[in-house]
């Protein structure tokens, strides 16, 4: 029964792991007034690139490079966003499209045995064709792994978890109480009075993006080679619009974002036990459901709720801001 | 700093247009396509593809008889859907849930069809008239869920035409897996195929010319209703500002039910199009993201009806590029979405240059 | 110290499309003075100074700040400089903070903010104003004089010793207004120079030093207040000579129109805007409503004409209770309602003109019948009206945004006042209907509703510029915290009476 409830938290940890990098990053985007729905589109280039890149040169190199990949990318919706002043919806599901296509063309079988022969020419055949990649090691923290069912569950996990940990309440601590989180906060609510006292909106909301898109990357590379590292084009899955859902659900604040990844990562969990107990051949799709329709649900709730308590989203989402028009 | 961007040449500044002619805007999409395929022969060359060879395979499809064919019938599906996301947009309801509504609408189609195979409901004669009242009325009923919750609820519409997008295709799956798999189909997860009466009317052997005339007669119904009825300008209004739409009387949240309704609706059509003029039956991943593509063509073609007709054709027609591009040259199916995404990406960064013009001011000394 | 210069402007130059903002400016600030900037709305006062903040660029000219010559690119410049500006409308972030605003875009060593040093200095800043500010409210909860207030910490904390206001009193009661004059003059006798703008003639006299008059882009006049009188300044201001020319209408007033009782309503914040409201007006005569405007006489507007839920309280027209009907029902009662700021609010920029003409008309007959509407009519009739209302534009179909602010306010009117739904209007209301006018379009305005008055139409008229109620209202309503203070007849008020009783100084014996 004890080993029953620590693997599921500890599922639950791992699984809601991808939900709270991505949704870490977004926080700071939407807090300084972009939205950026090309998440799921960087999510899927950083596991389809920490795949071929684990293939050729590792887990660091792979982790690193989806990082740096996802703050290219977002790079291109800040310009269009912040610059071009244009609508953010449109071109986000433009850079998600982008995303979902490229990381399938790159990842295709034949183009990938190019890419990955160009990196590391000496690679083996049986790494050319296939579609999996070695996992991220689980690193039990000593001692800590050893307390009943919270040690195994919580530190018993692969090091981006950890990482995660670490993330979570230093992104809320940046933004609450340092001045660069004041600014960005500031920038979020009320553009123009940050630009009466001087703070640069557009660097603000540049770096906010490829904040966002540094994490989304770094989630999808988690997702890939922290927990399901056999490539599916699709892998995502909607995972990254979840993590959308999910800023809001937080009230974007980084803590509260803690709670709602592992509520998803907790539905997961369950979707995963339920087909396991043998609910029918059909119930996967059923199942596979429950995530989208939590979303929905957790969504109107909250809606209901920041009517109530007049919680606000930050009033200049999605607004381009300029200062003589 | 705002408009004024430092570079080596000089100072950039970037200034409003006080307005442009159709033949710029019209100019500037074309510039935008080319630019894009420039792109794309670029990334191809990379990866030691022949770009010319692509490049007339691409053109072939507009060109050659039945691949032309073939490109209006994928066009469909697209054009009804962005269709539409024109009456969806111009209400400031970001309908991103097409795809889903499309696969709600094979739904409504596919199970009019089991029910006169398996039941002996309706009569043959009967059944296109009732797929097709059926699968808007689906379509439009999943829209509507989200347009109620944005209408009672406030509920931001983008997050859930989204997510409702995933549960329709897991129906699908669910569907046609399970109690509606073809007994005779192998284990395949395939619905029956459809009668020929239940299938787009053949006009020399292809459903495309049907399906143009159902594009074409949705677009018409689109322009009438946008342009000449009480409740298009309504729409209208409430997608400029829902505050003067309250001082004019109008009920906003009455008009965003019933355009998410239509938008849902038109898209739900679209789904028929697919059983019923490009597969035949029902089956998994029955779209490559019509859905998606709907919302480029929707944007590109500025919400005009008739641009939107034209402007799938051209999408259909990229389409089926892609699955020349993939046979003939072994390029992978996701290619065509790739292109499709530069194309976007490149049409929004020209909508900013239509809107604001380049400055460079040469050797200016702070 | 002394008779320094702390700022000079020469020949400031600025151009928006269409229109020159500031067609070669010279401005001086010296060392201890407050400096009143005059002019009408546009004549270009609020451009020049975001041009000294560095908000905006100038064309052409030269800026020099305590005898350099500089250039400034973003308000961070200026702040440097020791330039700090209160704008208008409030740059503040409501939901953080008073300290939170204070502080923000202050750079320090070190990236973790002290909370408690800053809350100390500040406080220690406001004592010596004699303000009374909790650093630790949110900016929502305060009143508009503390939340300038705090705005004026803002730049002091910066050590600014120049500093700008823009229109400041315009949200103050005369009680905040007294405070704010007091902290003026002691900040200027600290040795800071003080640009104050405003149109309001009696300001410039009790607070400035020196004036300067700007009218349509250009520097009018500069001179000593000492040495200038208030009809001068008005001169100045408009360049002729000031007389509302205005038939006297005599009031006809018939029976009860519209009734008022104890109307209650909360704000968009929840907050309690409408309390106990109770007023009548009478077909043939106009009512106005004074008082500083965030008073809640906008929602007093938007309860009558059901665009706001009353939360007890009854309105009757013509006997008939419609309280809390739909808008769409009290439009067809022959409601018409000319919204503030109409420019941004009342009309959609985006589409035609004919479409913003028959924004309400569009689905009654002979406009529409069924579902279909009937175009042909509508063109036929819009462009009768915009002869009628003088509607400058090249074409009907011409979008709205093409057309200049006056002529906005014309195109509202034409769509409220032409009796397109079943006649002529019986109970007009106008909330500030001439804000941000020129006198010509504002005339306009006046002969429109008093034409309407002779017609038979009540009139309830919301406006904050009390000469211009004294000349039109034939009663006139001061509202004040959400409540009605009093009500005087024409003959009974006077610009001092009004006034005070904007600031509850009078009980309600009338």
């Amino acid at each position: 029964m004890i080993e029953w409830i620590e693997s599921v938290l500890r599922l639950t940890i791992q699984v809601g792991t991808i939900y709270l990098l991505a949704s870490l990053g977004e926080i700071y985007a939407e807090r300084s007034g972009i939205l950026n729905l090309g998440l799921e589109g960087i999510m899927i280039m950083g596991a389809a690139l920490s795949f071929i890149f684990t293939l050729a040169y590792g887990h660091l190199a792979a982790i690193l490079i989806s990082i740096i990949v996802g703050v290219l990318m977002s790079l291109i919706l800040a310009v269009m966003s912040v610059h071009m002043r244009l609508n953010q919806v449109v071109t986000g599901l433009a850079l998600t499209m982008l995303g979902l296509g490229l990381s399938g063309f790159i990842a295709s079988p034949e183009i990938r045995r190019g890419i990955l022969l160009t990196l590391n020419p000496s690679l083996p055949e049986n790494l050319l064709t296939t579609q999996e990649a070695p996992k991220l090691p689980e690193a039990p923290i000593p001692l800590l792994s050893e307390i009943p069912i919270l040690g195994g569950s919580f530190f018993n996990q692969n090091v981006l978890v950890y990482v995660s940990y670490v993330a979570a309440p230093l992104m809320w601590f940046i933004l609450f109480k340092t001045r660069f989180g004041l600014s960005l906060r500031s920038v979020g609510e009320n553009p123009a009075a940050a630009d009466a006292l001087g703070v640069n909106v557009y660097l603000v909301r540049y770096l906010a993006t490829m904040i966002s898109g540094g994490f989304a990357g770094l989630a999808g590379a988690y997702l890939f080679l922290g927990f399901q590292p056999f490539w599916q084009e699709g892998l995502t899955a909607g995972k990254g619009f979840i993590a959308l859902s999910l800023v809001i659900l937080s009230t974007w604040n980084p803590l509260r974002a803690i709670l709602g990844a592992y509520l998803f990562g907790g539905v997961e969990t369950l979707q995963y036990r339920l087909q396991l107990f043998g609910l029918g051949a059909q119930s996967p799709y059923i199942l596979a459901m429950l995530p989208y329709l939590v979303a929905i649900i957790t969504l109107v709730l909250i809606s209901y709720e920041n009517i109530r308590k007049r919680i606000g989203v930050p009033a200049s989402l999605g607004i381009p801001y300029s200062r003589e028009e | 700093m705002s408009l004024r961007i430092k570079t080596r040449f000089g100072i950039l500044r970037i200034e409003r247009r006080l307005s442009y002619t159709r033949m710029f805007s019209a100019a500037m999409s074309i510039l935008s396509i080319a630019l894009a395929f420039a792109v794309v022969g670029i990334i191809l060359v990379i990866m030691g593809l022949d770009p010319i060879r692509a490049f007339s395979l691409i053109f072939g499809v507009y060109v050659k008889p039945p691949l032309l064919l073939e490109s209006i019938k994928q066009s469909i599906p697209i054009c009804l859907s962005a269709l539409g996301l024109g009456i969806a947009f111009k209400m400031n309801f970001w309908n991103i849930g097409a795809e889903g509504q499309l696969y709600m609408g094979m739904i409504a189609s596919t199970g009019i069809v089991l029910l006169h195979e398996y039941y002996g409901f309706f009569q043959g004669w009967m059944l296109l008239p009732l797929m097709l009242a059926s699968s808007f009325i689906l379509g439009g009923a999943w829209c509507l869920i989200t347009g109620f919750l944005k209408a009672k609820l406030s509920v931001n519409e983008i997050l859930p035409t989204l997510m409702l997008n995933y549960v329709a295709i897991l129906v699908v799956d669910f569907l046609v897996h399970g109690p509606w798999r073809d007994p005779k189909g192998y284990g395949f997860p395939l619905s029956i195929e459809f009668p020929s009466y239940a299938k787009l009317t053949l006009i020399y052997g292809s459903s495309a010319y049907t399906g143009l005339l159902l594009s074409i007669a949705a677009a018409a119904a689109v322009f009438v209703l946008m342009e000449y009825t009480r409740p298009g300008f309504e729409i209208k209004v409430v997608g400029q500002s829902v505050n003067v739409a309250r001082y004019a009387g109008i009920s906003v949240s009455g008009v965003i039910m019933l355009g998410s309704f239509l938008s849902g609706g038109l898209a739900g059509v679209g789904g028929l199009s697919i059983v019923s003029g490009i597969i035949g039956r029902l089956r998994p991943g029955a779209s490559p993201g019509y859905g998606y593509t709907a919302i480029i063509v929707a944007s590109l073609a500025g919400l005009n009806p008739w641009l939107i007709v034209v402007t799938s054709i051209f999408f259909g027609g990229l389409l089926t590029a892609g699955g020349a591009l993939q046979m003939n040259m072994g390029i992978p199916g996701s290619a065509t979405q790739m292109i499709e995404a530069i194309i976007f990406l490149l049409i929004l960064v020209g909508e900013f240059l239509k809107r604001y013009r380049l400055i460079l001011e040469r050797g200016v000394r702070d | 110290m002394g008779l320094e210069k702390l700022v000079e402007l020469r020949g400031i130059v600025k151009r928006f499309p269409g229109v020159i903002a500031n067609d070669h400016v010279d401005f001086e600030l010296r060392c201890g003075e407050v400096h009143a900037l005059l002019g009408e709305n546009g004549a270009g006062k609020t451009t020049l100074m975001n041009i000294l903040y560095g908000l905006y660029q100038p064309d052409e000219g030269e800026i020099y700040i305590k005898g350099n010559r500089v250039r400034l690119r973003s308000p961070s410049d200026a702040i440097k400089l020791g330039i700090g500006m209160v704008h208008q409308n409030f740059k503040l972030v409501e939901s953080h903070t008073v300290l939170e605003n204070v502080i923000l875009g202050l750079k320090e060593p070190g990236i973790r903010i002290d909370f408690e040093k800053h809350a100390r200095k500040i406080g220690l800043l406001a004592e010596r104003y004699g303000w009374r500010i909790d650093p630790e409210v949110k900016v929502w909860q305060l009143s508009a004089g503390e939340k300038q207030q705090v705005e004026l910490l803002k730049i002091l904390y910066r050590g600014a010793d120049i500093l700008i206001l823009d229109e400041p009193t315009s949200v103050l009661t005369p009680q905040e207004t007294k405070t704010l004059f007091e902290a003026l003059r002691k900040m200027a006798a600290e040795g800071r120079g003080i640009i104050f703008i405003t149109h309001k003639l009696g300001e410039v006299m009790e607070v400035s030093d020196r004036v300067t008059v700007m009218r349509r882009g250009r520097v009018v006049v500069t001179k000593k207040t000492s040495e200038v009188t208030k009809s001068e300044l008005a001169n100045y201001m408009i360049g002729r000579p000031v007389i509302f020319s205005l038939e006297k209408v005599e009031a006809k007033p018939g029976k009860v129109l519209m009734r008022l009782i104890d109307l209650e309503a909360l704000s968009d914040k929840g907050a309690p805007a409408l309390n106990k409201v109770s007023l009548e007006v009478r077909s043939g005569e106009i009512l106005g409503i004074a008082g500083i405007s965030g008073n809640g006489q906008v929602e007093l507007a938007e309860v009558i004409v059901g665009l706001r839920k009353a939360l007890r309280g009854k309105v009757i027209i013509d006997g008939l209770d419609v309280t809390n009907r739909s808008s769409k029902e009290l439009i067809e009662l022959g409601v018409a309602y000319i919204p503030p700021e109409s420019v941004r609010w009342g009309v959609l920029p985006e589409l035609r003109i004919v479409d913003n003409l028959f924004l309400k008309a569009y689905r009654y007959p002979p406009y529409s019948s069924n579902l279909i509407l009937n175009w042909r009519r509508m063109f036929e009739k819009a462009r009768k009206l915009i002869e009628e209302f003088d509607v400058i534009t090249p074409s009907i179909f011409s979008k709205a945004r093409s057309l200049s602010g006056g002529n906005i306010q014309r195109l509202v009117l034409a769509r409220e006042l032409s009796g397109l739904i079943g006649g002529a209007p019986r109970l007009i209301i106008a909330a500030y209907p001439t804000k941000g006018l020129d006198i010509g379009a504002a005339e306009f305005v006046h002969k429109l509703l008093l034409k309407h008055k002779s017609m038979g139409s009540g009139i309830l008229f919301i406006s904050e510029d009390l000469e211009e109620l004294l000349m039109l209202s034939d009663r006139i309503a001061v509202m004040s915290g959400g409540r009605i203070v009093g009500i005087l007849s024409r003959e009974e008020a006077s610009v001092e009476k009004l006034g005070l009783m904007m600031s509850e100084a009078l009980p309600q014996a009338w």
